[in-house]
């Protein structure tokens, strides 16, 4: 059995989601520049909708899209991975514009990095910055977020777990997981 | 699902659900052809050995352009530069290839089951580029997502592959694909080049070009090969053609949203009509097209699965 | 010279219908009166089936030629650990049997080197390629106890005629491999299903019945005796059993594994599947099975063919056709055959026994006081499961291996002499 320790329940989650949205807004809403916001695979992308809505709930209007960046990892081939690749949609012009990537949790920063590498070869933004919800703090990459929900500091062999919905019986909220293998 | 194959050697060993899966995989990577920057680095740092022991231009180039949008490191190998016509076996030749730390093989043969013999004994990748009249199983991709995109399933379809298709490994990949995924397939063609034996695995098998395309959703036709004539299968191109070549006038009595296909290259108006092959129904270009992205699907999740 | 006293067997000698708790003795290389014995070794063979010599009318060699793949010295010792005392060796070695000099080569590495007695076959044609008749005169004297172009088959039916009529008057039976050759042309497996799905080039099943179709003409114009090799499709069965029943002399025999295995199997593309003629459609298969049960066929034959590994390790296209199968007859045959309860043990005796005899003109091939020790005794309990590790041939290229089986030989005797022994 892996064993849940709740770090955040839903509410403080959706608070903090709100936050950043005003962050956001608060940056970049009269810069006169075109905004887009970007989920990456899998739970940037349910992230990156909440943002939009609450941008738009704010005023401000966003395009949203979702990027896979399972052909740019750095680790195809080495069975840590099995390839399983989901949609990317980029509905909208990529170049000169200001871009949010989102994930749900920055850990190593290798998700970001090979995400980097996939937006750019959509078109050349104009600007991109990063918002997680999770930050945990420790990136094996000189990747840091511009935006952070939550900063949780926990050990490497530990998982954090952000469920936007209820998955298997487990609530909505932020979870310290333990793997048992 | 998660692939699990570290080998493609046919159709006939994949499940429907493997067989959608690449398909879906597939659709990803097509539109990596769409973009600008048409190269992903899935497959950077990798060798991949287009291994072809038996001439081919279309797959073989296709096969290549595939490696090259994945970024992969790239070896062309044919038979006659190999040494294999110095008297060492295929086993021996692929393993010196595999000794040179290549990832994938991709191989085409002239023997039927060359590659599965290959893939049992090798600890890389391989990939079926088409052995003998048995399988050529991104060909049959090609051909499936082709219809998949055009008619959006196939349970119910109906598809009819009309030539030579005793010979045919094409015709067999796509065979053992429609089968599973659960459309009607009909053979048809001269009675010497369709065997009967197809009904026993639930395909319907006609010699008669009008019966096979009434109602057919998709009529794919093959190359008709020229020698097969100088070894009595039929008397000649002419008749062959008469019989069972596809002409506009073919196309009246068929439904007006058929789709015309051919593997290429197609002996224009033997057994089809060069106007029908640019004609509204054909998706022939498409199907090259295509090709490819089935091409960087296929490289990339046995790839990703290697050893 | 020694004496052996085989005590407590079940004494099966379909010769002289006997089935039968008993014992056999032997001295100086003959089977003699228990009785007469001074001092004789005694083995117990409680439990264990004990018959005459079983006899194997299709061994390949490869010695001339390919002794990479098999001898003289290696296939005996397999023929002895298969239970098999008498070999009948096809000539398509290199150079062929087709002369004098290459049958006494044959005979002499034999008589120095041979575990169990071979049999000379001669070439109804120079070279066995079917063009010219061989000097089957010279090949009696030197003493061959039939003909065969094995492996190839006259095409030319006129030169056929001639064969037949000639060796009837040496006296000697024609074992024909049946093949129309315009048929069978690239050909790699049965034409049917299978080939048609794997996209193979098939050997249609009518390659084969054209020539019996001919040699049961030819049998019957002539009256001399035709035996048919390796049998493998229905519609041959069936003519064969007209034949029979209208008595032309005319014999079939059948291999295990198309007696066990059918064309299906070529999916897997392991070259020991390939083998001509091909293994068939399992109607076929159930077809030869009748056979062997209603006596159509009364001879089980191996057609040992032994391949090096580096010759088989190749595509299915490129490999040589054949398998061995001395060291597997047994236990193959008595697992499909008897132990379904097809055929009795007596039955499958007599297959390997007086089947085979009587297709040579071997007079009286039983137990019976005087004649020669020939001797195989197996134990029909025993379950193993194939190793090709353990085999004696020199080659490895069978499709049995890993195969669980019933029915395993424990003791071969030729002219009194234990030639092999295990578990008793």
């Amino acid at each position: 059995m892996n064993s849940y320790v709740q770090l955040f329940d839903a509410e403080q989650m959706m608070t903090k989601i709100r936050e950043l949205a005003v962050q956001i807004a608060d940056q970049f809403a009269n810069s006169g520049r075109e905004l887009a916001l970007v989920g990456i695979h899998q739970l940037g992308v349910p992230l990156a909708r909440l943002l939009h809505e609450e941008l738009n709930k704010l005023g401000i209007k966003t395009e949203f899209g979702m990027l896979d960046i399972t052909m740019y990892r750095d680790d195809i081939g080495t069975r840590n991975l099995l390839p399983m690749i989901h949609e990317t949609v980029i509905p909208f012009d990529v170049d000169d514009r200001i871009i949010i990537l989102v994930d749900d949790v920055l850990s190593s920063g290798r998700t970001i990095r090979a995400a980097l590498d996939a937006l750019t070869d959509y078109g050349r933004p104009g600007l991109i910055r990063l918002a997680v919800l999770v930050d945990r703090g420790e990136p094996e990459f000189p990747i840091r977020a511009d935006f952070v929900g939550f900063e949780v500091s926990l050990p490497a062999e530990r998982k954090v777990l952000v469920n936007f919905e209820t998955v298997d019986n487990v609530a909505a909220g932020i979870y310290d997981v333990n793997w048992q293998k | 699902m998660q692939w699990k194959r570290k080998d493609l050697l046919g159709l006939y060993d994949l499940s429907a659900e493997e067989i959608t899966f690449i398909l879906d995989t597939a659709a990803e990577f097509k539109k990596v052809s769409e973009r600008r920057v048409k190269k992903v680095p899935a497959l950077r740092g990798m060798t991949v050995v287009n291994f072809f022991v038996e001439p081919s231009t279309r797959t073989r180039v296709s096969f290549e352009l595939a490696e090259q949008r994945l970024s992969a490191d790239i070896v062309n190998m044919q038979a006659q530069a190999s040494s294999l016509l110095k008297g060492e076996t295929l086993l021996d030749t692929v393993k010196n290839i595999e000794a040179l730390q290549v990832d994938l093989v991709v191989m085409r043969h002239s023997a039927t089951g060359a590659q599965n013999f290959i893939a049992d004994r090798l600890k890389c990748g391989v990939i079926n580029a088409g052995d003998g009249a048995h399988e050529h199983p991104t060909q049959g991709l090609l051909d499936l997502f082709t219809i998949r995109e055009k008619k959006g399933g196939f349970k119910g379809l109906n598809v009819s592959i009309i030539g030579d298709i005793l010979h045919s490994r094409v015709a067999r990949s796509n065979i053992w694909g429609l089968l599973k995924l659960g459309a009607n397939v009909t053979v048809a063609g001269p009675s010497t080049l369709v065997p009967r034996e197809f009904e026993e695995i639930g395909v319907r098998v006609c010699h008669n070009l009008k019966d096979a395309v009434v109602n057919a959703d998709v009529v794919n036709l093959l190359r008709i090969q020229h020698e097969r004539q100088n070894n009595g299968f039929f008397p000649g191109i002419g008749e062959y053609s008469s019989h069972f070549g596809l002409k506009a006038a073919t196309l009246d009595m068929m439904k007006p949203d058929a789709l015309i296909m051919h593997p290429g290259p197609i002996n224009r108006d033997v057994e089809l009509a060069g106007e029908v092959a640019d004609g509204p129904n054909s998706v022939i270009l498409e199907q090259v097209t295509n090709g490819l992205a089935v091409r960087m699907a296929v490289l990339f999740l046995v790839a990703g699965c290697r050893k | 010279m020694s004496e052996l006293l085989l005590k407590n067997a079940r004494i099966v000698d379909p010769a002289r219908n006997i089935d039968e708790i008993g014992d056999i003795a032997v001295a100086d290389g003959v089977i003699v009166e228990a009785a007469s014995l001074k001092s004789p070794e005694v083995i117990d063979l409680t439990g264990k089936v004990l018959s005459p010599g079983f006899i194997d009318v299709h061994v390949h060699l490869r010695q001339p030629g390919n002794t990479t793949a098999e001898t003289i010295a290696s296939g005996t010792a397999a023929a002895a650990a298969g239970g098999f005392t008498s070999i009948v060796a096809m000539p398509n070695t290199n150079p062929s049997a087709d002369t004098a000099g290459a049958i006494e080569y044959l005979r002499r590495i034999a008589d120095e080197q041979g575990m169990v007695k071979v049999l000379p076959c001669g070439n109804m044609t120079k070279g066995g390629k079917g063009e010219e008749m061989a000097g089957i005169g010279s090949l009696k004297n030197a003493g061959v106890v039939a003909l065969s172009d094995d492996g190839k088959c006259i095409q030319d039916h006129g030169l056929m005629r001639h064969v037949v009529e000639y060796a009837k008057s040496f006296n000697l039976p024609i074992l024909d491999h049946c093949e129309e050759t315009t048929l069978a042309s690239g050909g790699v497996m049965n034409e049917g299903k299978w080939s048609v799905l794997l996209g193979m080039n098939g050997i249609p099943g009518a390659s084969e019945e054209l020539i019996i179709a001919r040699n049961i003409i030819f049998a019957r114009q002539i009256n001399w005796k035709i035996h048919m090799q390796h049998v493998s499709t229905k519609d041959s069965v069936d003519m064969l059993r007209r034949a029979r029943a209208k008595g032309v002399p005319v014999t079939g025999e059948a291999t295990p594994h198309h007696l066990s295995l059918t064309d299906e199997c070529v999916k897997k593309f392991d070259t020991n599947y390939k083998m001509n003629p091909p293994l068939r459609s399992e109607e076929d298969r159930q077809a030869l099975i009748q056979g062997i049960a209603d006596g159509t066929i009364t001879v089980i034959a191996t057609d040992h063919a032994p391949h090096t590994q580096t010759a088989k390790l190749v595509e299915f296209d490129h490999a040589p056709f054949g398998i061995i199968g001395l060291e597997t007859a047994l236990p193959v045959c008595f697992t499909q055959l008897v132990v379904p309860g097809i055929i009795t043990i007596p039955q499958l005796i007599s297959k390997f026994t007086t089947g085979p005899a009587d297709v040579l003109g071997l007079e009286n091939y039983s137990l019976s006081i005087g004649n020669p020790a020939d001797i195989t005794v197996f134990d029909p309990e025993a379950k193993y499961t194939v190793d090709k590790n353990t085999f004696r041939s020199k080659a490895r290229n069978t499709p049995f291996d890993g195969m669980k089986v019933q029915g395993r030989i424990n003791l071969t005797v030729v002219d009194g002499k234990i030639v092999f022994r295990e578990g008793c």
